[in-house]
């Protein structure tokens, strides 16, 4: 039973000094993307933990989070298999010894679903366009590069772990096109979440939320200006991964032809 | 009174976990913490001092810990018959073990990044609560096959994604604390039996050889018959088994044990 989800929404609740947050209400919609920035410390993971969690002021913050304008059922916040979310956190290796192949096998049976005709297939192709290194199935999980697993990890969510909210927890750190990631995330209008220090990331967002002393400061909403400083921080970086590749197959450098492409149109983050 | 045990390999984040589950915990219920361990702790004193609560350390030192918390729980209880809510935390565990009993709730710490579920024995299929650690090192799909596959080896418990660090998952954990059952004046019984072990080498015996190790339990079972086997402490150790091995190596004398001499008298 899945339940189309229109938006969520932040009700605010109190700061690491007891004091309410200043503000009536976040809503965010289906197909927005946020990010979530501050210091380190400041309670960024605590509002993706409130959000996974759809705190009723039950937690340490006291927030409420709405699904749809309603209080949400209980068992969409304790049954893993209705869960809303599907997150990606902060990990870059793979524990378990087995196939690429076997693994996405197993990861759908656990689902309890019937795997489709050439949805594995899916799975690794499209993690193939976040990662320079191609990832082929029989590889072992175990030897795949931090940028192959989080390239295998986004798509597994994108494409297994299907959930109407996705909440990502840094997903710079890991040498793969993050551009391109975000968009296989986005891609079938999901609500999207991102803690991040990347300024690239948090510019290409739709909103960011500032988070300090545990607290929610300020939301700004992104200009679109700042979206084209995004995209062309986001091209530099994107011809940076193309030159670590050339030099990776022995190739030599000759010069640096860097220019600014334009933006496409107004949604391509 | 309610009775919780929570037990786990050492390193798995069980008292992280409890001091969020304290936290949320002690301003409304009497609460008092137990932890055994084998060789040394001072988790005891750290939550004491942090929570303001009593508690208690238990070493199980030359016993097996599993055998030494059974025979210390009747005690735990008779001294804190005034609290709402016991925590017992034991990290000695060998894996075929566990420790719970039916009457309370027993809760098993599982990192998520120490194996395949399946080799653990009563200690994850015996628990109520499995609270499933660590999750945040790895992705979403490793966590929910882990999770699908402690639900093949333990398909009644309830699992719980647990983090030592944030304290997720100690709400969960409070709130299934606060509807467990209250033990009452009954006698307390083990979900799973000890180890079926009483040989020469349980004696203290070194030697690997069968005389040797033979010679050694029918000494050490002489003096059994003769103990009072209450490991009422009087003789200077916390147990009689271990008495036992200590007159066995000639580190302690028999007449140390007063009612041994009544034994030897009344024979």
């Amino acid at each position: 039973m899945s339940k189309e989800i229109k938006k969520i929404t932040i009700l605010p609740g109190i700061n690491k000094f007891s004091e309410k947050e200043n503000f009536k209400r976040i809503d965010i919609k289906k197909g927005e993307v946020v990010a979530i920035v501050g210091h380190t410390g400041s309670g960024k993971s605590q509002l993706l933990y409130d959000l996974e969690r759809l705190a009723q002021k039950d937690t340490k913050s006291k927030r409420k989070i709405l699904v749809n304008d309603k209080t949400p059922d209980k068992e969409l916040r304790f049954d893993p298999k209705r869960k809303l979310i599907a997150s990606l956190a902060q990990s870059m290796n793979f524990f378990t010894d087995m196939s690429v192949e076997d693994f996405l096998q197993l990861h759908l049976e656990s689902r309890g679903k019937k795997p489709k005709q050439g949805l594995i297939e899916e799975v690794i192709k499209e993690a193939n366009r976040i990662t320079g290194e191609a990832i082929s199935p029989k590889m072992n999980l175990l030897n795949l590069s931090g940028g192959q697993s989080r390239a295998l990890m986004v798509s597994d969510v994108a494409n297994i772990s299907i959930s109407p909210i996705i909440l990502i927890d840094e997903i710079e750190n890991a040498g793969i096109r993050k551009e391109e990631a975000i968009k296989i995330l986005v891609e079938e209008g999901k609500i999207i979440l991102i803690v991040t220090h990347d300024p690239s990331l948090a510019l290409s967002a739709d909103k960011r939320i500032i988070i300090k002393n545990g607290g929610i400061v300020k939301i700004l909403n992104t200009s679109l200006k700042e979206k084209g400083i995004a995209h062309y921080l986001n091209w530099i970086e994107g011809y940076g991964l193309d030159i670590r590749e050339k030099i990776r197959k022995g190739e030599k450098i000759k010069n640096v032809g860097i220019y600014c492409e334009p933006i496409k149109s107004k949604n391509n983050i | 009174m309610k009775f919780i045990i929570f037990a786990g390999t050492p390193g798995s984040g069980k008292t992280s976990i409890i001091k969020y589950i304290i936290q949320e915990l002690k301003d409304d219920f009497k609460l008092f913490f137990a932890k055994f361990d084998c060789l040394q702790t001072l988790d005891d004193e750290r939550i004491a001092k942090e929570y303001k609560i009593p508690s208690v350390k238990k070493l199980a030192g030359e016993l097996c810990p599993d055998h030494y918390t059974a025979l210390e729980i009747p005690k735990i209880i008779k001294e804190n018959h005034d609290k709402d809510i016991i925590i017992l935390e034991t990290a000695g565990l060998c894996l075929r073990c566990s420790p719970y009993i039916k009457e309370g709730l027993g809760i098993n710490v599982l990192d998520i990044i120490s194996g395949d579920p399946s080799r653990y024995g009563p200690i994850l299929t015996e628990a109520d609560i499995v609270a499933i650690s660590k999750g945040d090192l790895i992705s979403q799909a490793e966590r929910e096959i882990f999770r699908t596959k402690v639900l093949k080896a333990n398909p009644g418990a309830k699992t719980i994604e647990v983090n030592g660090l944030t304290g997720e998952g100690a709400i969960d954990i409070s709130e299934l604390i606060k509807k467990s059952s209250d033990i009452k004046n009954e006698k307390l019984t083990l979900k799973h039996s000890m180890p079926s072990a009483i040989c020469g080498y349980c004696y203290g015996n070194k030697i690997i050889d069968e005389k040797e190790t033979q010679k050694r339990y029918l000494a050490g079972k002489e003096l059994k018959n003769l103990v009072p086997n209450l490991n009422c402490g009087k003789c200077g150790f916390k147990s009689c088994n271990e008495f036992i091995r200590a007159v066995l190596d000639r580190k302690a004398k028999k007449e140390q044990c007063p009612f041994i001499i009544k034994n030897y008298k009344q024979k």
